[in-house]
């Protein structure tokens, strides 16, 4: 049924796409649509990240078309503006992404990619208009057409790499902490002895790309890792491992014994390295435990966020640190196959204690489950501040939007993520 | 919009059905009554008043704005037969662009540019592909722009389809100030059959036959001398057949609000007139009025 969103965290499709291509080194993309496009593209989500990339504002190659270009149909706009971006922006491919306009009046974008290729051009293109679908979309969307077309652009390397695994679901930006939850998952795959392949954020560039088919298992961290995931497995055959959401404390341990067991690693080598941070994480908790009864850590809490993060977090929260899920929000819209297996998975989290678990983007549906859950403890995002201001209790700001604090490496995942948590969620009770 | 400078007409139909030959002959025929008139062809074919220029070039409202940024009245509009002023708003190469923003954006262009309130006419015309592919093409009977629409159909299925779809953007958009329909022009009448079958669709459809034009040669012969029926054979029985659609579009105001059939219903009264026309072609039924 139709209904109206309020305040939604999700951008489009083509901004999805672009902070795909953003976080990718050496990769530029070239917006084909209307210039509000790109504009709204950092207003509404590079300015509200705190930390953002190479061209994450208005510098943006973007056709800028026109009413002219709308009626008369704008491959030529495209055509002049790729060759222009080439001349001015360096790089190690160029990705067309395009808007709704564009894509209603119908512009042959695959005919102007080959023709930028027929120039020596190294460029693909991504269908990505707001129409089809919101940021996860656009993710999935921008990773699929660098999954079929690079090999096309003959870079690929053969030479299969022993243990490489590459890492899906994680939505650059859209979960504030990418960069840092990926290079702790890329941590803990290293410290079993595999290859990571993270993708995004440093040092990730073509390079890791052009890898990409050689993997021997895709982990995928979140439903929207789902879609590359099958693509590859239909492709290459490349087995697939799908987590019940971020892997955070001793969830980070149980992640590495299945990749373990997955990929017949060294199974002594792979305990003992969990155990060595499992020790580290313990020394951690202990110190903190003087501060956890004083300031009173235990509490019900309200949780708005990203399915993975909100599934990956508040196991920790609750199985570890003993705090108690009151009001669980998600509000990426996952596909319904998805929704029961979280339901279930949730709604279940503390033993005889009923969580309730609700799906929306609607921020004052969110707003309203959060004041009636009236919870002790608010994790949100930026909208979230004045409803927790309200209830009176801590607020942690860490899901997209963020308006209080720079990420650059910081995240969440692993073990290194999980005393990271501690030390913020401290902060926020302490500062209450 | 201020005041309305004259009566603002559409003709629909499907493509070569005879919309442009039509439009042509009445804004011709009007113009000989003494009245001021402009055709604004909206159809991306940008032919609709060749033959009242004597086939002359006239480049098109969007091909000039393709082209220059400024554009004036003068560089797209040329004075045809009997002083009509003929404009083209044209359309983008087939198969690239949207010829449907196209003729949204002439007709805004032609509206900025003051062209009814200084030009002051009578009537103005506008020949619109009849098809109602998109939303562009539903402009002209849209936003209180045209008051009425006329549309030009033969016996063909494909025809009354088309019609039928203009009925259609006519029910949707009438209700808020959109243009009603001023009737059914049946054009190209030569099968025994042809005028019962639209007599009968307009019946179905709560709507009425306000002329039947005849399938002529004298049409063929004067598109030949690019001109209208008026001009080259002023005297010819065909020129009075568009001389009477244009005094009865000057005459009536009356419109309507047709009901158009919804597909499986077209479907089933096609079905009908199939065995009646195959009832009479194989001597089955004798008598032509029994139909
Ligand atoms: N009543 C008629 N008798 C003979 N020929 C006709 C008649 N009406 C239209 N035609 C011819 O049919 C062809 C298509 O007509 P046109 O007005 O250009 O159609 P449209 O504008 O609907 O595409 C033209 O060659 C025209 O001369
Ligand atoms: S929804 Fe469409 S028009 Fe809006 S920013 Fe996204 S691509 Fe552009
Ligand atoms: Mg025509």
């Amino acid at each position: 049924m139709a209904h109206h969103i309020e305040g939604s965290r999700n951008s489009c499709a083509l901004h999805g796409a672009l902070q795909v291509i953003e976080a990718i080194e050496g990769v530029v993309p070239v917006i084909h649509s209307t210039a509000g496009c790109g504009v709204q593209h950092f207003l509404g989500v590079n300015r509200l990240n705190a930390g953002s990339d190479r061209f994450g504002g208005p510098p943006v190659s973007n056709s800028n078309i026109s009413e002219k270009h709308v009626v008369f149909g704008g491959s030529s706009r495209l055509r002049e503006q790729l060759k222009n971006t080439v001349k001015i922006v360096e790089g190690d491919l160029y990705v067309i992404v395009t808007g709704c306009s564009t894509e209603m009046v119908g512009d042959d974008i695959p005919a102007m990619t080959k023709e930028g290729r027929d120039q020596d051009f190294q460029v693909i293109y991504a269908n990505t208009p707001g129409f089809r679908g919101d940021v996860h979309q656009g993710y999935q969307l921008a990773v699929k057409a660098l999954i079929e077309q690079l090999p096309a652009l003959g870079k690929g390397e053969q030479s299969s790499v022993e243990g490489l695994v590459n890492i899906w679901g994680i939505v650059p930006h859209q979960d504030p902490f990418w960069a840092g939850n990926l290079e702790e998952i890329g941590r803990l795959l290293e410290g079993i002895g595999l290859k990571p392949n993270l993708l995004f954020g440093y040092d990730q560039g073509l390079s890791s790309w052009n890898r990409v088919p050689n993997a021997a298992l895709n982990i995928v961290v979140s439903v929207w890792g789902d879609s590359p995931a099958m693509l590859l497995e239909e492709r290459y055959g490349t087995p697939v491992l799908k987590l019940e959401g971020l892997p955070v404390g001793s969830a980070a341990g149980r992640f590495l014994q299945t990749v373990s067991d997955r990929l017949n690693l060294d199974l002594t080598h792979t305990e003992n390295f969990i155990k060595s941070e499992e020790k580290r994480l313990n020394t951690y908790l202990a110190s903190l435990a003087d501060t956890y009864y004083r300031a009173g850590f235990q509490r019900e809490f309200a949780f708005v966020g990203e399915s993975s993060q909100v599934a990956g977090l508040s196991e920790f929260l609750t199985g570890t640190l003993g705090l108690i899920p009151r009001t669980l929000i998600i509000t990426d819209n996952p596909p319904e196959y998805a929704r029961e297996a979280l339901l279930s998975r949730l709604t279940g989290l503390v033993e005889g204690y009923s969580t309730e678990v609700v799906f929306s983007e609607d921020h004052a549906e969110i707003i309203d489950q959060v004041r009636s859950g009236a919870a002790e403890l608010v994790l949100g995002s930026a909208l979230e501040e004045q409803v927790a201001l309200a209830l009176g209790v801590p607020f942690l700001q860490l899901s997209f939007p963020l308006s209080d604090k720079v990420v650059l490496s910081r995240g969440y995942s692993g073990y290194r993520g999980a005393a990271a948590l501690l030390e913020d969620l401290g902060s926020a009770i302490l500062s209450n | 919009m201020s005041e309305k400078h004259g009566k603002h007409i559409a003709i629909y139909g499907k493509g070569g059905i005879g919309k442009s030959t039509t439009t042509s002959n009445i804004s011709a025929a009007l113009a000989e009554a003494g009245y001021k008139v402009i055709q604004i062809g909206c159809d991306p074919k940008s032919d609709s008043t060749t033959i009242l220029r004597g086939g002359n070039d006239l480049p098109t409202v969007l091909d000039t704005l393709r082209e220059q940024s400024k554009v004036k009245i003068e560089d797209v509009s040329a004075v045809g037969f009997g002083g009509v002023l003929c404009i083209e708003a044209g359309g983008p190469v087939p198969g690239v662009g949207c010829a449907g923003r196209g003729i949204n954006a002439a007709v805004e262009l032609l509206q900025e540019l003051n062209l009814f309130e200084e030009y002051k006419p009578d009537f103005v015309l506008y020949d619109v592909l009849g098809d109602v592919v998109c939303g562009g093409f539903a402009v002209p009977i849209r936003d209180g722009i045209a008051d009425r629409a006329f549309v030009v159909t033969s016996s063909d299925f494909m025809a009354i389809f088309a019609a039928n779809n203009l009925f259609k953007a006519i029910n949707k958009y009438a209700p808020s100030g959109g243009a009603r329909l001023g009737g059914v022009i049946a054009n190209s009448i030569q099968a025994p059959y042809a005028k019962s079958l639209i007599d009968d669709f307009t019946q179905q459809t709560g709507t009425s036959v306000v002329g039947y034009v005849p399938r002529s040669f004298t049409v063929a012969q004067s598109e030949l001398f690019g001109q209208t029926v008026i001009e080259a054979a002023p005297k010819s029985e065909q020129a009075d057949v568009y001389r009477n659609l244009a005094r009865f579009i000057d005459e009536h105001q009356d419109s309507v609000i047709p009901h158009p059939l919804n597909g499986p219903e077209l479907k089933k009264w096609a079905r009908t007139w199939g065995d009646r026309i195959f009832e009479v072609e194989t001597g089955v039924v004798q008598k032509m009025e029994s139909i």
